[in-house]
């Protein structure tokens, strides 16, 4: 099967620090994988880096075979970790934005989006809630058909009613075309919509596999497996 | 290109406006006070303190609306915004074209508005019996028309280079401490840009002193080209020499002036694509 990302000995320096060291990471078309660590193990910055938003120290990333870059950007459908849409926006000028820059965005799988999420269109950015936020921009980035989903931290700081919204929508709306990748330290809330694993401890991946595999090998769900990783 | 370009002017319009509309309130104000003024000839403790208000409001406006417009850029460099801006399918190059069309749009456009209504202002407040296909005859017999496109060129560019100044300090400021948030950095960064590219431009054109005289397209020294002239050096250090009647460019330190604006442009996009971690 042929990888949409492929990632040879990738290192990222801030300054002296190092957040990713000499990272090697295929990722299988189709698949949904988890980065898993916790805070400050490097699980952003890699997912910054296949979004174009750092750049990388050393190493190779490539996204369906290409660098990143304009090319990239268009098949990627990233949900960062912040609010990141204009503020004098009203959803509906956020949906238009979509539509205008991204030709994948698919405006009727959006308004169910909106409708599930419980949002109207014509309610200001700036007014919504944090939990109504990361609703909004998840229905943008699932809104789209594209190649390879990144979402950074999909139900970190919600309520566990918009947390479950939030993963039922990634379920419902997650295209078996596409693959996905899910960074989170909430593993329990996440386990059962992983196909694929990796665990990242400062910068180094530490295990790494098929979320099932590790489960029949071990004896033991991906939570406790995250806990005696990174319990140590 | 033009896409985002939409977007940032939807994000900027409102604000701008709101500028245009206090500015045009208070010049309307100045001249209804002026006008009373010269016709009683008194001057009140309010009118003189409104005078002086509107005056430093003015001002105010002026740098707060600069300072707006340009931080349209910095923002996509220091705050959340930028995850959007900079994972949209575009070149750096082509978020800084859009940035830079926007703002010389706004400063153009506010320009050319307050001018107008000053124009307006001048025509209710003084009028003057004069034709206005009679006033451009006189105006065309005195100024001439190469001229007069040679300033709004020349005012146009001094807008884009100073803005691709300012963008490309704002994003060198961003990569040299990329982790730290050193306000006015980007400012210091401007002015040695500015005074290194002036001195530059000026060293070239006393090097090579050949200038191009816009309304007789000849090409030779100030001395053989035999005019009387002033020197003005615009912000940019465009070497500018113009008299009365007649405009001259120095075509070596402007060959240069435009190649540093691409380069500088090019380097902006350079350092968006290449350099910028958010």
């Amino acid at each position: 099967m042929k990888n949409i990302v492929e990632i040879k000995g990738l290192t990222k320096k801030y300054s002296s620090k190092v957040a990713l060291n000499n990272i090697n990471l295929n990722i299988e078309k189709g698949k949904v994988v988890g980065i898993l660590g916790p805070n400050g193990s490097g699980k952003t910055t890699l997912i910054k880096i296949l979004a174009g938003l750092l750049r990388q120290t050393s190493g190779e990333v490539l996204i369906d075979g290409r660098s990143i870059g304009v090319y990239t950007k268009s098949i990627v459908s990233y949900l960062p970790d912040r609010s990141f849409l204009y503020k004098w926006m009203k959803i509906e000028d956020a949906m238009n934005l979509y539509k205008d820059f991204y030709s994948d965005f698919d405006e009727e799988k959006f308004n169910e989006l909106l409708s599930f999420m419980k949002l109207e269109r014509n309610m200001k950015i700036d007014a919504l809630s944090k939990g109504m936020h990361e609703k909004l921009n998840l229905s943008l980035v699932l809104a789209r058909n594209s190649k390879l989903y990144i979402l950074d931290e999909p139900i970190g700081g919600v309520d566990p009613v918009a947390r479950d919204q939030i993963i039922d929508a990634i379920i419902n709306n997650y295209n078996e075309e596409s693959s996905m990748i899910i960074t989170t330290h909430l593993v329990r809330d996440m386990e059962s919509i992983l196909d694929e694993v990796v665990f990242l401890k400062e910068g180094n991946i530490v295990l790494t596999g098929s979320a099932e595999a590790l489960r029949e090998e071990r004896g033991k769900q991906i939570d406790d497996i995250y806990k005696e990783v990174f319990g140590e | 290109m033009f896409k985002y370009m939409k977007y940032e002017i939807r994000g900027t319009y409102r604000y701008i406006l709101g500028v245009l509309a206090l500015v045009l309130i208070l010049i309307t104000g100045l001249y209804v006070y002026i006008d009373r003024m010269g016709r009683t000839g008194e001057i009140s403790a309010i009118g003189g303190t409104f005078m002086g208000l509107s005056v430093m409001i003015l001002f105010g406006t002026a740098l707060a609306t600069f300072l707006y417009i340009v931080g349209s850029f910095r923002k996509e460099l220091y705050e959340d915004r930028g995850y959007l801006t900079f994972t949209l399918p575009l070149t750096g190059n082509q978020i800084v074209c859009s940035k830079l069309i926007v703002a010389s749009i706004w400063f153009l456009g506010l320009g050319i508005a307050i001018g107008l209504y000053n124009i307006l202002m001048v025509a209710i407040f003084a009028p003057v019996e004069v034709s206005l296909s009679e006033l451009f005859r006189e105006m065309s017999a005195i100024v001439a028309v190469r001229k007069v496109l040679f300033s709004i060129i020349s005012g146009i560019f001094s807008i884009v280079n100073m803005l691709i100044i300012i963008y490309f300090s704002m994003a060198l400021g961003r990569v040299t401490f990329r982790n730290k948030r050193i306000g006015g950095l980007w400012f210091i960064i401007f002015i040695i840009i500015s005074i290194l590219l002036g001195s530059v431009a000026l060293t070239i054109s006393d090097y090579l002193p050949y200038y191009l005289d816009l309304n007789t397209s000849r090409i030779g020294t100030l001395d053989s080209i035999r005019i009387n002239y002033q020197i003005n050096i615009d912000v940019n250090a465009v070497a500018v020499k113009t008299s009365s009647d007649m405009a001259t460019i120095n075509i070596a330190s402007t060959i240069f002036n435009i190649a540093t604006t691409v380069l500088l442009f090019l380097g902006t996009g350079y350092l968006i694509d290449r350099k910028i971690d958010l």
